[in-house]
């Protein structure tokens, strides 16, 4: 058992910060960013929420008060939120050595001995002057304690500066924290809790291990005892290389059929996001590639390659397998032998890009990520059945005829990925 | 095994703080930013004295050279038809980042 401190990183309100990283004109108005579709508000600046937004309001709900305080509406824009992030990471990463991105907007690190409030605070400095993103920083023994100081961090950000520790005096802050407010603790959750009579941090804290067992099952014994200190939840560590997952093979003979290049990529495809889903990734990224043999100089040479940014990070292997076949064929040509066919799955972000996907339900206990119970379990937490705040889009749902599209109206310019959508400043 | 020359190599010394803007305008014609260029923005980088800089200024960005002399602060455009912006009480002079370099189309 390890006995050292965890921090959870959290950008603040992070793609309304992105979006105000490119323009000056945000800066102290309220802002929000919308959902696939523009359905649902799912990230407010402070200015949005202190007049009252709620979070996954539907747009159309708010468009009173949209207008009368001048609040800026933006479509998502998950290419900008994605280099923003891995920014944001590579930075944290550089600091630390272990750490687990939990989702598009959150770390875990593991901290060394040295590394206090002070560090912490030095680090959210170097955040801000380099990327433009605000973070909170919360450290504690255990990822649930490391949480609870977070959202402490967070909401009373003017007392902590962004930053607090989970040390002596915890207890009196817990006391004043529901049970709800705990990390991976639902509604139903809380329920039973108050059913025993628990209603506090603190009481859950300090409650019968053998009764909570009893009654809420190992997970709920294994929040007990990560509330007490004893990690329960290790870190999930990158794969090596952040910047893709790889998966190609070179045939055993030359192969020249589509048809079979096909079944090669799907393969790949598979493999590739298998290993995106294990680590809680997702890809913003497809690219394929074609080889000929190049030893073989009297045949006619040919290694094209292709690729396409995703409107949305996916890590399902349908749909990158439609995605890759796509751009497989795109660049197939009748009249080569093909040596090696392959897919790099790039731009990885942490899987909770929408908000966090609760550790105790579902992903640690089984790695393989349901989008579809991802997208389920956010529009339980934050609309309902008439007003899901994320629609389940796909590239699936345009290659088929091309009816239905992603609404985005507002969305910003690619400032970081497209040298055409550059900002602008005034020479 | 020797590769090819990688610009970024040379451009981008810190590429998770790096970012690239383009200009309009000839404020700064005369330290060589033209309209069309790139500029290549290090925001790991200290504003310092007489480093050019992308700051904000009611809701823009305006590339200038900083100056910190005698305890005040201005930007600098490096054109004389261009008036040097003062920093006056309620404005707010937020420098966004330093210019590392000036990427320049040949005409």
């Amino acid at each position: 058992m390890r006995m050292g401190r965890l921090a959870l990183v959290d950008c603040n309100n992070f793609f309304c910060s992105c979006e105000r990283v490119f323009d000056p004109s945000l800066i102290g108005v309220p802002v929000v960013v919308l959902s696939n579709n523009d359905g649902c508000i799912i990230s407010r600046s402070e200015e949005a929420k202190a007049i009252g937004i709620p979070m996954g309001a539907p747009l159309h709900e708010q468009k009173e008060v949209i207008r009368k305080h001048g609040v800026r509406v933006f479509s998502s824009n998950y290419t900008l939120y994605g280099d923003m992030s891995a920014r944001v990471m590579s930075i944290l990463k550089d600091e630390v050595g272990v750490m687990e991105v939990y989702s598009i907007d959150e770390a875990f690190l593991e901290l060394g001995e040295g590394f206090g409030v002070e560090e912490a605070r030095r680090l959210r400095a170097k955040v801000l002057r380099w990327t433009g993103i605000p973070v909170c920083i919360g450290i504690g023994e255990t990822k649930m304690l490391a949480k609870l100081a977070n959202r402490h961090a967070k909401k009373n950000r003017e007392k902590t500066g962004g930053v607090f520790e989970m040390k002596e005096g915890a207890e009196e802050l817990m006391a004043g924290v529901a049970c709800d407010g705990l990390w991976g603790v639902g509604k139903n959750l809380a329920r039973r809790l108050a059913g025993l009579g628990i209603t506090t941090a603190l009481e859950f804290k300090k409650a019968d291990p053998v009764k909570i067992r009893k009654s809420l099952g190992v997970v709920g014994e294994r929040m007990l005892r990560e509330m007490n200190g004893t990690r329960c939840l290790e870190l999930e560590e990158m794969p090596p290389d952040r910047k893709g997952v790889m998966a190609s093979r070179s045939f055993g003979a030359p192969v020249e059929a589509l048809e079979e290049l096909e079944e090669a990529l799907a393969n790949h495809v598979a493999r590739a996001s298998e290993k995106v889903r294990r680590f809680s990734l997702w890809a913003m990224r497809v690219d394929v590639f074609l080889q000929t043999n190049y030893f073989r100089k009297g045949e006619p040479q040919y290694c094209p390659g292709a690729g396409v940014n995703l409107d949305q990070p996916t890590n399902g292997t349908g749909e990158l397998m439609g995605i890759a076949g796509k751009l497989l064929r795109k660049i197939y040509r009748l009249g080569y032998k093909y040596k090696k066919v392959g897919v790099m799955l790039g731009g990885l972000v942490g899987s909770g890009a929408y908000q966090p996907v609760l550790a105790f339900e579902g992903v640690r206990e089984e790695p393989r990520v349901d989008i579809d119970k991802i997208v389920d379990g956010i529009n339980r937490r934050f609309g309902d059945r008439k007003n899901p705040v994320i629609m389940r889009g796909s590239m699936g749902n345009r290659r088929l005829g091309g009816g239905w599209r992603m609404r985005s109206g507002r969305k910003s310019p690619s400032y970081t990925t497209s040298w055409r959508e550059l900002a602008v400043v005034r020479g | 095994m020797e590769r090819s020359l990688d610009l970024n190599e040379e451009l981008i010394r810190n590429p998770a703080s790096t970012f690239f803007v383009r200009v309009k305008g000839d404020s700064m014609r005369d330290a060589g930013i033209h309209t069309g260029d790139i500029l290549v923005v290090d925001r790991s980088l200290t504003p310092t004295d007489r480093k050019i800089v992308v700051a904000m200024i009611d809701g823009e960005f305006t590339v200038k050279r900083f100056r910190a002399t005698d305890g005040k602060v201005f930007l600098e455009a490096a054109n004389e038809k261009f008036p040097r912006i003062e920093v006056s009480g309620d404005q707010e002079l937020v420098v966004w980042g330093v210019v590392a370099f000036v990427i320049h189309q040949a005409r």
